[in-house]
């Protein structure tokens, strides 16, 4: 259907005032309150609970432990989704299946779940500690926490790429002359690389903002191992509204950004797969 | 040889979707895979190319055995349907991907990438991307992507499968010229019967995995051997005809129409004859047919204005000397198709309704021995039973054939009368019961020289096992096979029974005969078959393999009709599965001969 | 161009390919298998084995006991009562914005897509936030709110507020490029023939997307009734009032009844897993994400 093109189809008055109107009672009304109170503080205030040493440490985890948990979820997940995608073996199906569970499980029982089996007393916890790795309590356990709630978005942006687009392509660049690597390199992951870059930025924002699953496993050390996101529930239960809403304010950016990136990502991602002609 | 391929399967799930392909193609040559959807044809492609592994068989190219050797080293260019061009590459990227593979250096690369480019018409599209070409662009980008590497054999996938009319007419010329420059060897896979006309050296033509015949567009056209090679290339009539001494005769009126490959015999015996519908001619009456034999008469049905050509569809007469079409046409009325051009329509305009002299200027006789089915029976109820049975309606339809149906009432009693019944045309089928002998030995007696008997319920078989009494009824006996074959999804062995105590020398001789029954299968009919020695009283050893597993058929040879009462006897007693009996006395055998 | 399940290019194809199984590509093979199995054993299947084990470490009878106790009972309650309201609210939305968004063009489009898309991307703790500071003592609303004696934040509205947003976008996502794709051909055939616009919706538009409503009905579901970080900054966590399912989790693990707290972890993972299951009977239905 083509701009101005007029339909017999109705209710578009109907659907479009009610989509509009409980977007804006539920979505943008309270976004707009975020947003006037963080720009109606004074800016010093503002400051100081951007900038605090505290919120800067808590920065570095949230930000950083994200983007390696992205970054681990990045390689696992090509390594599932290839898996997936390519091998027949027993199990594929409730693997495929349990992909998503992440997802379906709610945040809490993974962050209890997770602790009990990283702990230093936990079922793999156990075998870690012997080693000298302690992932509970720790930033170690944080990015754990990031990557399994990251995971299944990894997982099934790459999967669906792998599974459809490319299988003639490889079959021309293999009756080109190609070996399975010159292919692998040269043809499968520049296809799929938007797809891949869209699981990964997924994955970052999910990371970025989770918290019932890294409360629980990362022992909550002012400094060390908080995460934003944590600092704001402290603020809040201070009753600092303003200092909870400039960090708020911070977060909503970030995730602004992404969202941003994501959809350049995609229209990057279809730009190229556009044939004329057809 | 360019490509040679031997006895190729390959099975999903068990099913075979490429049935013991053997071909040759030579230097050269642009060879054409013609087939409907599911007949095996793009996976044939992929095999060749090294895309689809092989369950039996071996490929060579250029007299090298490729059949293990990786797709990638095998030297081939592959063309493939959605062009499948690697979209973050430009024009210049694609073309050079399998030079850069081979570390050709740079300069060489661009001089090579600018030679395909002027070989395919694009030149100065060098830093296009995919995305920004049209479809028949593309698929011109891949051609000279396939090329780059200098393959010893091009093979395209359907290449004009998502272009529209326009853009596929230039990109065929471009195709078939650069294929002519550069001499390549090419095989081309399709299911338009006009593309493959446009196109090819030669076509192979393929059904349900089989490859069923190969040649010249010209001579496939004019000469097909099988029913569906005759109705898939172009619209054909096929007429049931009577071949006698002096060839086909249509009605009763008209002897001596000239038909090339008919000779002499001594009886008439129904066969199966291709009328084109540009060699049906019509007229007023039956002298003012210019240059044709007479065919009937026929009242027009309806006539569709094509343009160059005009269509017209004629409902033939039916008196009891009319001759007959074999098969209903897509809308289940039996009628006969004629093409005409401008000047025959100026000539003689026609209209619907009216009645009109139908002539054949030229018609070729299919040498199947299987032409049509004539249903034999008591009473009329069984009669109808039988024609119903869903085995018959199968092959019938598969073989666009047509179920006749003929009461005698003398069948099925334990002594038929002697007296002689009108001549039955065809392949006569009658009921399995305990004295089906009899039934059997009386209607060969009248001349009929197929028999088919079938029992009440009786699967489509997945197993042909063939035999025959005597060498002298192995030709007919492998050509009836032959038929059957083409129109079930069967494999087919041949069974050769010796007596328990058989001499070292003798059991030679039989192994060659088995060997001898394979080659014919193959040279004579293009057709595999397996073959088993056992030993043992012929009767009872064919019964046991028959009973080994459901869903066999067995067809028979035989030379006299006292063989069904001596040596057959206990298999045609109540038989439980489908049983073709295939007589032929020695005269008769010089006649099947000619027709081949 | 083959018969029915013989797909050029399948797996079976590609595995018997000539050239394919050599010991190298095997060992590859087996070591990325071996490699996305141990991954997952790791991240998911132990999770989840040791809530049940903990769970019933102490017996199926201490197992029981757990969800005697009138707090957990009442976490339960709330938690239904929620999704009760918030999964159809969220439905009727969804379907009005596909409807809208698939069948006309406007301007602003794209727009709409993103904003709807929004609370996925925001960090649930940020949701609970706008609420707080909305219809908290010091929010917007605040003072009005509790002259006139309505409490949002800290009851049982501001948990449902805060639930339907995190879930707002899960329907209309699932919809949107399902009905996109479908097209309105049928609709506006139905339309010329006479029907009205609500048997229209209800005989043809809605047994088309019957699946892709359900699978996001299932998400939609599975979210509201495991939702933790924006439900536990505007409940105020009084036990036995506001708290819901993940948030009594919480309130036990941290009064180290882990019994208790796995109990109910254990209530919410098979939750979890039937949403699983209910999603790949969706996708075998025939409903496919894209």
């Amino acid at each position: 259907m083509r701009e101005g093109q007029p339909t017999v189809l109705p209710g578009f008055g109907l659907t479009l005032g009610f989509t509009t109107f409980f977007l804006s009672a539920v979505v943008l009304l309270p976004l707009a309150a975020l947003a006037l109170l963080a720009a109606s503080t004074p800016l010093h205030q503002l400051l100081d609970a951007v900038a605090s040493p505290r919120a800067l440490a808590s920065y570095q985890l949230s930000f950083g432990g994200a983007l390696l948990a992205a970054c681990i979820n990045l390689v696992f997940g090509f390594i599932i989704a290839w898996t997936l995608a390519r091998y027949e073996f027993p199990g594929r199906k409730l693997m495929d299946a349990m992909i998503d569970l992440p997802f379906a499980l709610p945040t809490a029982v993974s962050g209890i779940a997770l602790t009990a089996v990283f702990a230093n007393n936990g079922w793999l916890g156990r075998y870690l500690d012997m080693v000298g790795i302690h992932v509970a309590y720790t930033r170690l356990g944080v990015i754990l926490a990031m990557t399994l709630i990251g995971m299944p978005f990894a997982v099934r942006t790459v999967q669906p790429a792998l599974l459809e687009v490319q299988r003639d392509l490889e079959d021309a660049a293999e009756t080109l002359g190609a070996g399975r690597w010159y292919v692998f390199r040269r043809v499968i992951v520049p296809a799929v690389l938007p797809a891949m870059l869209t699981g990964f930025t997924l994955a970052f924002a999910r990371a970025l903002g989770e918290y019932g699953s890294i409360i629980f496993i990362s022992g909550n050390l002012p400094m060390k191992t908080e995460i934003t996101p944590l600092l704001i529930v402290i603020h809040l239960e201070e009753f600092d509204y303003r200092g909870a809403a400039a960090l708020g304010f911070v977060m909503l950016a970030a995730s602004f950004v992404i969202l941003l990136t994501i959809n350049l990502l995609q229209a990057w991602g279809r730009d190229r797969m556009v044939r004329r002609g057809q | 040889m360019s490509i040679s391929l031997d006895q190729l399967t390959k099975r999903y799930q068990g099913v075979p979707v490429v049935n013991d392909v053997s071909l040759e193609i030579g230097d050269g040559e642009f060879f054409v895979l013609l087939g409907p959807s599911g007949s095996g044809k793009s996976t044939l492609l992929r095999s060749i190319a090294g895309l689809s592994g092989l369950d039996h068989g071996r490929i060579a190219l250029h007299g090298r055995d490729v059949t293990h050797v990786a797709a990638r080293k095998r030297g081939v260019g592959l063309v493939f349907q959605n062009y499948a061009l690697f979209q973050h590459m430009t024009v210049a990227e694609n073309i050079e991907f399998a030079l850069r593979v081979r570390r050709v250096r740079a300069a060489e690369r661009r001089r090579r990438r600018q030679e395909l480019l002027r070989l395919v018409a694009l030149e100065g599209m060098d830093e296009r991307l995919p995305a920004q070409l049209s479809g028949g662009q593309q698929q011109r980008v891949a051609v000279a992507r396939a090329l780059a590497h200098k393959p010893e054999v091009l093979l395209l996938d359907e290449p004009f499968g998502a272009l529209d009319a326009k853009i596929r007419e230039g990109l065929r010329r471009t195709i078939r010229e650069v294929q002519r420059e550069l001499g390549i060897t090419t095989v081309l896979v399709t299911h338009d019967q006009e593309e493959a006309f446009a196109m090819a050296d030669k076509i192979g033509v393929m059904n349900l995995g089989r490859l069923l015949e190969t040649g010249k567009p010209q001579d496939l056209y004019t000469r097909p051997a099988t029913r569906f090679v005759a109705t898939f290339l172009g619209a054909a009539n096929l007429i049931l005809a009577r071949q006698g001494t002096n060839g086909p005769r249509w009605g009763a009126r008209s002897p001596g129409l000239h038909c090339p490959g008919a000779a002499g015999g001594a009886r008439e015996r129904e066969v199966v004859a291709v009328v084109r519908p540009e060699e049906v001619e019509i007229a007023r009456s039956h002298e003012e047919l210019f240059s044709s034999d007479y065919l009937g008469h026929g009242v027009v049905e309806d006539v569709l204005f094509t343009g160059a050509l005009e269509r017209a569809r004629i409902r033939l007469d039916e008196a009891p000397d009319a001759p007959i079409l074999a098969h209903a046409n897509a809308d289940g009325a039996i009628l006969l198709e004629a093409t005409r051009a401008q000047f025959e329509q100026r000539a003689f305009a026609i209209s619907p309704g009216q009645d009109v002299a139908i002539g054949v200027r030229r018609a070729h006789v299919l040498p199947t021995p299987l032409s049509s089915f004539t249903v034999c029976g008591s009473n009329p109820s069984a009669v109808e039973r039988l024609a119903g049975h869903p085995l018959l309606l199968d092959l019938s339809s598969r073989m666009k054939t047509r179920i006749r149906r003929y009461l005698e009432p003398t069948l099925g009693g334990s002594a038929p009368s002697r007296e002689s019944a009108a001549a039955l045309p065809g392949t006569t089928v009658i009921a399995a019961h305990r004295n089906v002998a009899s039934d059997a030995m009386w209607l060969l007696e009248q001349g009929v020289e197929e028999v088919l008997i079938l029992p009440e319920h009786a699967p489509s078989p997945q197993r042909v096992l063939i035999h025959w009494m005597d060498e002298s009824a192995r030709r007919a006996t492998l050509a009836a096979s032959a038929s059957v074959l083409r129109h079930v999804a069967a494999e087919a062995i041949y069974v050769d029974v010796l007596p328990e105590r058989t001499a070292a020398t003798e059991r030679s001789f039989g192994i060659r005969d088995l060997l001898d029954a394979r080659s014919e299968a193959r040279v004579a009919h293009g057709l595999e078959i397996r073959t088993e020695l056992r030993f043992g009283v012929l009767a009872q050893a064919l019964t046991e393999q028959l009973d080994e597993s459901p869903g066999h058929m067995l067809i028979i040879g035989i030379t006299s009709a006292s063989q069904l009462t001596a040596e057959l006897a206990a298999l045609l007693t109540n038989p439980r599965w489908p049983l073709l009996l295939v007589h032929r006395g020695c005269e008769a055998l010089a006649h099947s001969r000619s027709a081949a | 161009m083959t018969a029915a399940g013989a797909q050029p290019g399948s797996l079976d194809e590609l595995a018997t390919r000539p050239g394919r199984e050599t010991l190298l590509a095997a060992l590859g093979r087996r070591s990325l298998i071996g490699i996305s199995v141990g991954f997952l054993a790791a991240l998911l299947l132990a999770p989840v084995a040791v809530v049940f084990a903990t769970a019933f470490r102490n017996g199926f009878q201490v197992y029981l006991q757990a969800f005697a106790d009138p707090d957990t009972q009442a976490a339960i309650r709330l938690t239904l009562l929620t999704a009760l309201v918030v999964v159809p609210v969220n439905t009727v939305f969804g379907l009005a914005a596909a409807w809208a968004i698939a069948k006309f063009e406007f301007r602003g489009k794209s727009l709409l897509i993103t904003l709807i898309d929004l609370p996925i991307a925001i960090s649930p703790v940020i949701s609970g936030l706008l609420f707080v500071l909305l219809f908290g003592m010091r929010g917007w609303f605040g003072a009005w709110l509790a002259a006139n004696g309505i409490s949002i934040v800290f009851a049982i509205p501001g948990i449902m507020l805060a639930t339907l947003f995190v879930t707002f976008p899960y329907v209309a996502r699932e919809l949107i490029p399902l009905m996109q794709q479908l097209g309105n051909d049928e609709e506006e055939a139905a339309i010329t023939l006479g029907a009205g616009a609500w048997m229209t919706f209800f005989r043809v538009t809605l047994p088309k997307i019957r699946w892709g409503l359900l699978y996001g009905v299932i998400l939609c579901n599975a979210r509201a009734m495991g939702e933790f970080g924006a439900v536990s900054v505007v409940s105020g966590h009084i036990r036995g009032l506001t708290n819901t399912m993940p948030l009594a989790i919480e309130a036990l693990y941290n009064d180290y009844d882990f019994t208790g707290a796995f109990a109910v972890a254990s209530l919410l993972t098979l939750l979890a897993v039937a949403t699983l299951v209910l999603k790949s009977l969706v996708e075998r239905a025939g409903y496919r994400r894209r």
